[in-house]
């Protein structure tokens, strides 16, 4: 270890530059991860809960709502259906206003529409349902996520893709400034090479110290960008759980295990240390390969 | 046993380095080699540590043939090899302990035995009050021990000294002899020298060359020119 960081310090320009290159691949990459499972969380929590919701006019009877709600649980394709009255739409509007008294004084429970929240057995039965229900007579709107997981879908993929090319740009150019940088090291120990190759030192031996020493820059890298990512989401933590109001937890799914994503957890931040570490030891390695493989 | 069958080394040019070069030598052998410079005793060690590939002919080191370019064992074959060079080639950010040290941690010797091997090269060589420094602080005479010590640790069997002597002053030159003598017969040596004082100071045989080609081989030691 003294070896490694002494010819670190020899060379501190160098270092800075390979560290800073690496340092901002990590954050970024790491940053961009965490917004992929993010989104992917969000999606699975979505499509497992197939709902849609049918909104009745104002002055539809409460016998009628319940003719629809027996019509759509007579087909098998529902879990749960759940009325929601004009009175109980104003107690939950209610809440929801608490903080702004104006509001409910605008509002009186005429004026909510009753629904029932309708669950679906799987997403496909969505449309379906809101098929059958929304011609029948009091209806006055249908909703079901199929926008919400279209638009989360067309947005999951485009940062997916922009993501990947964003991960080869990032990687190919802290390869190249790695590679150049550790070039110049060899360069200077070109004749210490020489000499370790005539007396017998395979070719793994020459090129450990150099690959230990990017192996080491690379560590330092993944702690510092992993630091700078864990920070930023501990502070944003406050405005995320307000954003996420009402949903328990995002979970995503690696080869049918399962990690818990929202709620910020230790098991979420180790994963993303790992993933960010894996990388930088793919980066590093590579660079250390592709220098000395010139020289030997 | 080393073992040149023939061999020959020509560059694309037409110069001829070594030219129909035929010997043995046997296992714990001094043998000189002696010539003026050009001659082609820095090609044979070069052919020996498999730094040249022969243009013709076969070198062989205990029947294990490694003069084509196919031959992929080459840092196994150098480790049998201890080197001293003229111009040491000592490493600059290493100590003189480190220095030595390197040459059995190429091998993966402990660090019990580097140290207890170490220390008796220094012991021989000399340089036993020298081993913390570095080589910006010894003479050519003390850098010349190094390289020996280096040679001659990590049980290498077979020590090539490229004109050892070469540049240095003649008493360090007879002290280094000295050193090459207490090797005694438990290492097979070859000596390239074009300074016959040294040559005959030591009665060894003598492998005289001349323009590429083995003039004389003289088992009997002694050279005059």
């Amino acid at each position: 270890m003294n070896t490694i960081l002494t010819s670190l310090r020899r060379t501190p320009y160098q270092t800075f530059a390979a560290l800073s290159v690496l340092f901002f691949t990590l954050l970024l990459s790491g940053g961009i991860f965490v917004t992929l499972t993010f989104l992917q969380g969000l999606l699975h929590y979505v499509e497992t809960r197939p709902r849609v919701i049918v909104y009745f006019q104002v002055k539809t009877l409460e016998e009628d709502i319940f003719a629809i709600r027996d019509k759509v649980e007579a087909t098998n394709k529902a879990t749960e259906i759940t009325y929601i009255s004009q009175d109980e739409a104003y107690k939950i509007y209610k809440e929801f206003t608490e903080n702004d008294p104006l509001l409910l004084e605008m509002t009186s429970p005429d004026i909510l529409p009753a629904s029932l929240e309708i669950d679906a057995v799987k997403p496909e039965y969505l449309p379906e349902i809101a098929e059958l229900v929304s011609g029948m007579p009091g209806v006055d709107e249908v909703q079901y996520q199929k926008d919400i997981i279209n638009n989360l879908l067309n947005l999951t993929s485009t940062i997916r893709k922009t993501a990947s090319f964003f991960f080869a740009y990032l990687m190919f150019m802290s390869i190249i400034v790695l590679t150049t940088t550790l070039s110049f090291k060899i360069a200077l120990k070109r004749d210490e090479i020489q000499v370790l190759k005539l007396l017998g030192a395979t070719n793994n031996y020459i090129r450990a110290p150099f690959v230990n020493e990017s192996v080491t820059l690379g560590i330092i890298a993944a702690v510092a960008a992993n630091a700078i990512l864990i920070g930023t989401m501990l502070t944003l933590n406050a405005v995320l759980t307000s954003f996420f109001a009402g949903i328990p937890e995002l979970t995503i799914f690696i080869n049918s295990i399962a990690l818990q994503v929202w709620p910020f957890n230790l098991a979420f931040i180790l994963f993303t240390l790992g993933v960010t570490a894996i990388f930088s030891l793919f980066i590093t390695l590579i660079s250390s390969y592709a220098a000395t493989n010139r020289y030997l | 046993m080393i073992s040149f069958q023939n061999v020959s080394v020509r560059y694309p040019l037409g110069n001829v380095a070594l030219e129909d070069a035929t010997f043995e030598i046997e296992d714990n052998e001094f043998v000189y080699l002696v010539g003026p410079s050009g001659a082609g005793k820095t090609t044979i060690l070069r052919l020996i540590l498999h730094d040249l590939i022969p243009t013709e002919g076969v070198v062989t080191i205990d029947d294990i043939e490694f003069s084509s370019k196919k031959f992929n064992k080459v840092a196994e074959l150098r480790q049998k090899i201890g080197v001293v060079f003229q111009d040491f080639k000592i490493l600059a950010d290493d100590s003189v302990f480190e220095n030595i040290a390197i040459s059995m941690e190429i091998k993966g010797y402990p660090e019990n035995e580097i140290r207890k091997q170490v220390e008796e090269a220094l012991s021989l060589t000399g340089i036993s009050n020298k081993k913390m420094l570095f080589p910006a602080q010894l003479s050519a005479g003390e850098l010349q021990r190094v390289a020996i010590a280096r040679a001659i640790v990590g049980n290498r069997k077979i020590i090539l000294a490229d004109e050892p002597t070469g540049n240095l002053d003649p008493k360090t030159a007879w002290d280094i002899m000295n050193i090459f003598k207490k090797l005694g017969k438990s290492k097979t040596i070859l000596f390239a020298t074009h300074n016959t004082d040294i040559v005959n100071s030591m009665r060894r045989r003598v492998l005289v060359l001349k323009d590429g080609r083995i003039t004389k081989d003289n088992k009997k030691g002694g050279y005059k020119q």
